[in-house]
Parts: C-alpha cells; sequence; structure tokens
C-alpha cells in the first residue's frame, strides 16, 4: 500500500498550503515487509485457539443463589448502616423524647452496644450462611 | 484484493476450514503490520500487534457485517487494538524539545537532510496527545482517505478532520526549524 495523494489532496485540507510539507514528509513513510515466519505463526496461532476448547461458561445457576443471598445482606448491610447513622444522633440529643416505634426500631436498633453486637452477629451469621451456600452449589455437595 | 474474494475466505473459515484463513493472513499481513508500525515504529512489536489484530479477527468473524467492506472492518479491529496497545504499552518516543532543536551541526547552516527531517516529524506525531496522533497516523495511512480514516477510527469525518488540522498546528508549533526550512533537493 504505497502512499499516494489519494481521493481527500492536500487542497481540500483546513490550511491545505501550509501542510503540504507536513503532507509530503508524512506520506513518504517507510513501508516494512513482513518477517517470511509471519504468516506461519499467525496460522499456528490461529490452530492453537481453533483446537483449544470453549471456554467454560460461568456457572450462573449455581452462582445465582449465592449471588441474591449476598446482594440482600448487602442491601440490609447498607439499610443498617444508614438506620445507625440517622437514629444514634437523635437518640443522643434528644434522650428525653421518646421517639415512636418505627420498623427500624422494632428491629432493635435503639440498643447501644447490645444491638451492634446483635447486628454484627446477624451480619456475620448471614455471611457465614451465603458462603457455605454457595460453596455447596459450585461443589455440588451438601 | 477483492472483497468477493475476502468473503469467500470468510465464509470457508465460519464453515470450518480453518485453512481458508491464511488467505485472509497473507492477503492483509503487510497493511496490518505497517499500520501498527506507523503507531509504534517497532518491527517486533508491530508484528505481534498485528498478529494479535488476526488472532481477534479470527475469533470474531462471525461479527463481521457484510454491509461493509472486510478490510473496513479489519482496519477498524486492528485499530481498535493498537490504540489499546499504546495505550498500555506506550511507543518509546523522544521529548518534542529534543526534536525541535536537534543536536545535528547541519541544522545551522541550512537545515537537515531530507531522511532527518522526515524522521523528526514521524518521532513528533508520535509524541502528540493520542487523538491527534491517531488521526494523523490513520490520515496518512489511507493515502489521506479522509472517510477511511474516520472508519478506522470510529468516528464522525468532521471530527477527524478538525483533529487533522489541530495535529498539524501542535506539528508545526512543535517543528518550527524543521518545517521552515526549505527541502534541498527542491528544484
Amino acid at each position: 500500500m504505497k502512499p499516494t495523494i489519494g481521493r481527500y489532496s492536500t487542497g481540500r485540507l483546513p490550511g491545505a498550503a501550509e501542510n503540504e510539507e507536513v503532507n509530503r514528509m508524512l506520506s513518504n513513510e517507510d513501508e516494512i515487509l513482513p518477517s517470511s515466519g509471519f504468516a506461519a505463526a499467525v496460522m499456528d496461532a490461529v490452530r492453537r485457539e481453533a483446537a483449544a476448547p470453549p471456554p467454560i461458561p460461568f456457572p450462573w445457576k449455581r452462582a445465582l443463589p449465592g449471588m441474591i443471598v449476598a446482594g440482600l445482606v448487602f442491601v440490609l448491610a447498607v439499610m443498617a448502616v444508614v438506620a445507625v447513622i440517622v437514629y444514634l444522633p437523635m437518640t443522643s440529643t434528644i434522650p428525653h423524647v421518646s421517639t415512636p416505634p418505627s420498623s427500624l426500631g422494632s428491629l432493635g436498633l435503639h440498643g447501644g452496644i447490645e444491638s451492634a453486637t446483635a447486628w454484627t452477629v446477624l451480619a456475620l451469621l448471614l455471611a457465614f450462611v451465603s458462603v457455605k451456600l454457595s460453596m455447596s452449589l459450585a461443589t455440588g455437595r451438601p | 484484493m477483492s472483497a468477493s474474494e475476502d468473503q469467500s475466505a470468510v465464509e470457508r473459515v465460519l464453515a470450518g476450514d480453518i485453512s481458508a484463513f491464511e488467505e485472509i493472513v497473507q492477503r492483509w499481513q503487510k497493511p496490518l503490520i505497517n499500520l501498527a508500525y506507523r503507531f509504534c515504529h517497532d518491527r517486533g512489536r508491530a508484528e505481534e500487534m498485528a498478529q494479535e489484530a488476526f488472532l481477534r479477527a479470527y475469533r470474531g468473524l462471525n461479527q463481521w457485517r457484510k454491509d461493509a467492506a472486510f478490510s473496513t472492518w479489519l482496519f477498524a479491529l486492528a485499530t481498535n487494538l493498537y490504540r489499546s496497545e499504546l495505550r498500555r504499552i506506550p511507543a518509546r518516543t523522544v521529548s518534542l524539545d529534543e526534536i525541535a532543536e536537534p543536536a545535528d551541526t547541519r541544522a545551522s547552516d541550512g537545515g537537515l537532510e531530507d531522511q532527518d527531517r522526515n524522521s523528526a516529524v514521524r518521532r513528533a506525531v508520535l509524541n502528540l496527545p493520542s487523538k491527534y496522533r491517531e488521526a494523523l497516523i490513520l490520515f496518512y495511512f489511507h493515502d489521506m482517505d479522509l472517510t477511511a480514516a474516520a472508519r478506522s477510527l470510529a468516528l464522525p469525518e468532521g471530527t477527524v478532520k478538525a483533529r487533522l488540522f489541530r495535529g498539524r498546528e501542535l506539528l508545526r508549533s512543535k517543528l518550527p526549524q524543521i518545517l521552515a526550512v526549505p527541502r534541498l533537493k527542491e528544484a
């Protein structure tokens, strides 16, 4: 593919007159020839590629339950963190106001260390269950 | 080098005849290696990148929509690969300052030889920001065919044209000495 002045001649480009020198220099790029074994090397690689077994598809069927559980755990953890962030300042700044029972309150968020411990234990338990479930599904063993 | 030969070879490869891919390699090895060479100016690396381009073409052969020429698809694929490879490991270059003020003593008394000046401009192109560099490389590789360059880069022609303009401006600002010197061999 010897560079020549093609259909877009210098005159059709912006700043054409000033660009002639650049055009001339960059059009005269040296060409290199492929080395003698190039095509053979490519074909070897292609044959290896063709002979290789197809890639194992990701086991969605097995992984999906674990991923769903993990997602749920994550959502619960985010909700817990948000609830703690929102709720703790309220309890510390207005200690005398009794908070109305809420869904988060009913989950036991208004405790101190006890509730934090409970949440931690719950999170660990859920994480453990999800890991065990994923592993048992992946290995096929109960 | 006809489009129907390409299409026929592709169809045979897709039908399971791997050896037909060799026709494609034979036909396009030189352009693909030379395109890679313009991106990196390193022969060994150019061949490695071209080999990877052929492998990717083989893997994605069934994605070629026959509404465009096979060569258009192949060049776009190769360009995309070369651009990512060069982003991953940039080509070895020298700074533009070194190019603008060459140590060659001939520069002070009348200018550099053609070959040196051409070489300095090519090195300067490699030092340009990637979007201008790629536009310039593709434009000159495709024999100054703006449409082909735009297709290879998967960009609108207007964008490529603007990048060419800006790239040339940058070159001129970085190489005032070299581009101002008249050619020695000029009549």
